[in-house]
């Protein structure tokens, strides 16, 4: 019968709290790309608005000719 | 309407990741790959994505083409967009589950090499676009790049099988022994990244409208 040695389980306890560490990194990471793209979509949208509504300012303050 | 539809659609996406993660979580660990294998339900999910976001560019730069309508143009261009943060999602992930695996992060066989060279001609893109002034001009040398960049895209899905790789066949769709179970953990998370997908290309969309008042408003201005 195969007998597992103190050492094999530690080393397997190691193996599988590594396994999980990078398995965190991953999910993360990957969430990271895309909440930061959605920041990115909102940061520009502002920006957007914030051009519109001077431009429309722009044009309303102009006396016409 | 169109806010609450994008809205329900969101939160709908949310829901049912936030359910895959819990149902995941309860998965056993992979026999020989142990906890790391569950990151293919969203390394794959994710790639699937960015490649129907690579076809949805195709459809929308030949269709600029024929009709000249910037509606096409800014679909390519949104859906693009999102589909190079999927692609760089899938990137991440394939590379740190390479790095418990394989023991290395990188490596330049056919499906890794051509998965980049897909992120980086589309990252290309959109480099073009805003190197470009003149809109008609944008558009149409964009819709031409965009057309020569799904090239790639074949070559990222069969590279596996056309050459022989690091990268493993394919466990989903392709002869792999998965329980029922996790097939639909990952169908569900591929249609949570569908579902979110479309959230965030409407909402670049909206982006390229407001981008479009702003070019006509700036007319406006300059005829005074």
């Amino acid at each position: 019968m195969l007998q597992l040695s103190p050492d094999d389980i530690a080393r397997e306890a190691q193996r599988l709290q590594h396994n999980y560490e990078f398995l965190s990194y991953g999910l993360t990471a990957a969430w990271l790309i895309l909440v930061a793209y959605v920041l990115m979509l909102v940061s520009r949208h502002r920006k957007l608005q914030e051009e519109i509504a001077s431009l429309r300012a722009m044009i309303e303050d102009r006396p016409a000719r | 309407m169109r806010d609450k539809l994008l809205f329900v659609l969101g939160a709908a996406a949310m829901v049912l990741l936030a359910r895959n993660i819990l149902v995941i979580a309860g998965f056993p660990n992979e026999a020989n790959q142990g906890a790391i294998f569950k990151i293919i339900f969203f390394h794959v999910p994710v790639a699937m994505a960015a490649m129907g976001c690579a076809a949805a560019a195709l459809v929308g730069s030949v269709m600029f083409l024929l009709t000249r309508n910037f509606k096409y143009d800014a679909l390519a261009v949104s859906v693009t967009e999102v589909g190079l943060a999927f692609l760089a999602a899938n990137l991440v992930t394939g590379s740190i589950w390479g790095r418990v695996i394989w023991g290395i992060w990188w490596t330049w066989d056919a499906r890794l090499t051509s998965a980049l060279v897909c992120w980086l001609l589309y990252a290309g893109y959109l480099m073009l676009r805003h190197a470009i002034e003149e809109p008609t001009q944008r558009a149409t040398f964009a819709a031409v790049f965009s057309i020569f960049a799904f090239i790639d895209v074949p070559i990222v899905i069969f590279s596996i099988k056309w050459w022989r790789t690091q990268h493993p066949q394919p466990v989903f769709w392709g002869g792999g022994s998965i329980p029922g179970d996790w097939y639909l953990a990952a169908v569900l998370n591929l249609l949570a990244m569908v579902l979110l997908g479309i959230v965030l290309t409407v909402a670049r969309l909206r982006q390229e409208e407001a981008q479009r008042e702003i070019d006509s408003l700036r007319r406006t201005a300059h005829a005074f």
